[in-house]
């Protein structure tokens, strides 16, 4: 997913010569090419995201556009109020991508797991928010939040991702538009980002027991297709949302906001990492796994609330 | 104009504008009169003798660049900026008024000759290094300078700032610092010292001038060269008096909050009067 980032940049880069890749000293192994090709255009800032913010804004201001690259939780949290007044008040094009999101940095702890962002970031007005899910997702996301003349928040997982969706859909790939992956009646499994093979899991898994479910990836959580939710909403009977988040203020929360206001009786449970720290070790699917998140017991609990 | 007749017309017109900032102040009963009063000569001399800027026409790309990080004492800025022709005079009668624009703390929303948001500290020092740099990879001859309050210079992402312009060398850049020794809840000195001030400023790589900052004599001699050196960004500690130009009003921190009672607005009057 990474990797489709960094292609999809480095061609922005080679064809607009405005456009500035700024990081807080992130990016071992993923930025030296860029740095030999564009020694003035990739600029680290050092160890400083707060004023980093402050420096990409001043450079959107003076006609540039910014993409700034730092580790999820510092790339938002850290520098939080920078954001809002900088980049969000101000409608500047800066881009902020914060990598290494939800429990990527899965040996590092509490400090490092980023499963706040989305929450923070969707506060902010004039906001729009990817959370790619395969490597399609995230060049898709890449290259549109260049398009996108305002501020961007792009959450990237580590590298290696498979890839979910077949290379030709990536043409209908639409901002504001969920992407249905399957179709069955008997429920909705709405995804966002690093878990949407974890999702395609359980909708295969499910299948096999005769359950048909529809699948749908929301690349953009802002702005959320409304529209698709209350649709399957009244199509089928059971909604779930699935996101390597916390459950207060990602995917989950948006989705339920609409619901609660939209007339709708469809049952609805949200996966996601439950209002407590981790505080323990281990790689990512065991910690996933650790907070109820594997396809396996998501699968259960699915089949679960539908023989009830 | 020889130079003692020249200040003496920048003299006048900072005592209008303190004139003016009064009005305004005490018409929307607002706070921070002191924090305007302590950059009015700074003010003076930048927007009549250092910027290359064109009220007609704010947002020329090869124009300099003025931030007042120190967005509390705006009343100044919008003065200023109104007696320079950037807009109607009249505008200033609304400020911090039901739906005015003229917002109490810098805030970029269509008023000409506002660059930035700012008053939340610490945040207009690492925008101006933004724009800096945008004028060093751009090849335009623009320079930036920013208006900083001593407060200010607490903030860590000040210091990261001051580290990254000196590492970059942005001598198309200059911080004036505000320096009137006075935090939000007292003296610099007491609360946070920054002290020895222009050594850490040189320690990041930073060109430094002091001076008195209501002196215009001063003022001048510290702009007659920029860079002060090539390869340096460049700073100005201006020693300064909190609520210059008003005896009551002067060096006393209530002013960073308070109105000026009807007793006070008379003695303020008669002194700008003389």
């Amino acid at each position: 997913m990474r990797t489709a980032f960094l292609q999809t940049l480095l061609d922005i880069m080679h064809t607009d010569k405005n456009v500035i890749t700024l990081t807080a000293d992130m990016g071992f192994s993923v930025f030296e090419d860029m740095q030999k090709e564009f020694p003035k255009r990739f600029i680290n800032t050092g160890v400083t995201e707060q004023s980093s913010i402050g420096i990409a804004t001043g450079l959107a201001l003076s006609g540039h556009i910014v993409y700034f690259y730092a580790q999820a939780p510092f790339a938002t949290m850290r520098c939080f109020e920078q954001i809002r007044l900088d980049v969000s008040y101000n409608n500047v094009n800066v881009k902020i991508v914060g990598t290494a999101s939800g429990f990527s940095s899965n040996q590092l702890g509490v400090s490092h797991f980023s499963l706040e962002d989305i929450a923070l970031m969707r506060l902010l007005p004039n906001m729009t928010i990817f959370s790619p899910g395969d490597p399609l997702e995230s060049e898709w996301a890449t290259r549109t939040a260049y398009e996108i003349a305002g501020p961007v928040y792009i959450r990237l997982t580590k590298s290696g991702s498979p890839v979910i969706h077949e290379s030709k859909l990536k043409q209908s790939f639409t901002l504001g538009k969920g992407i249905e992956i399957t179709n069955g009646s008997d429920f909705t499994l709405l995804v966002s980002g690093s878990l949407l093979p974890m999702a395609k899991q359980i909708i295969d898994e499910l299948a096999q027991k005769n359950l048909k479910g529809t699948l749908i990836s929301l690349p953009v959580i802002k702005p959320i297709d409304n529209n698709i939710i209350i649709k399957k909403a009244k199509t089928t009977k059971y909604l779930f949302t699935l996101e390597e988040h916390s459950i207060i203020g990602g995917l989950g929360s948006a989705v339920a906001e609409i619901l609660a206001e939209s007339q709708s009786s469809v049952f609805f449970h949200r996966f996601g990492v439950s209002d407590k720290f981790t505080s323990i070790t281990g790689s990512q699917p065991y910690l996933l796994d650790y907070n109820g998140l594997s396809a396996e017991k998501v699968g259960k609990s699915i089949l679960n609330f539908i023989a009830k | 104009m020889n130079k003692t007749k020249e200040f003496e017309t920048l003299v006048l017109e900072a005592k209008e504008l303190r004139k003016t900032i009064l009005t305004m102040i005490t018409g929307s009963h607002a706070s921070h009169i002191a924090s305007s009063y302590s950059i009015i000569e700074i003010l003076v001399y930048l927007y009549e003798k250092v910027l290359k800027i064109d009220p007609h026409n704010p947002n020329k790309p090869d124009r300099d660049r003025f931030i007042l990080s120190k967005g509390w004492g705006v009343a100044a800025l919008y003065a200023t900026l109104a007696q320079k022709g950037f807009f109607d005079k009249k505008l200033l009668e609304t400020y911090c008024k039901d739906g005015s624009k003229l917002i109490g703390i810098a805030t970029r929303n269509g008023i000409p000759g506002i660059e930035a948001t700012t008053g939340s500290m610490g945040h207009g020092l690492p925008i101006g290094v933004g724009m800096a740099l945008a004028a060093k990879l751009q090849e335009l001859p623009y320079r930036v300078f920013v208006v900083v309050s001593d407060g200010e210079c607490d903030e860590g992402s000040t210091w990261e700032a001051i580290l990254q312009a000196g590492h970059h060398k942005l001598d198309n850049l200059t911080v004036i610092v505000d320096y009137n020794k006075w935090q939000s809840f007292g003296r610099v000195k007491e609360i946070l010292d920054l002290e020895p001030f222009a050594k850490k400023w040189q320690a990041f790589k930073w060109s430094t001038a002091e001076i008195n900052g209501h002196d215009l004599s001063e003022l001048a001699g510290a702009f007659s060269t920029l860079p002060f050196e090539k390869g340096k960004p460049n700073v100005v500690i201006a020693h300064t008096i909190k609520g210059k130009g008003v005896s009551v009003l002067e060096d006393r921190n209530e002013w960073h909050y308070k109105t000026p009672t009807q007793a006070e607005i008379d003695i303020a009057w008669k002194e700008l009067a003389e």
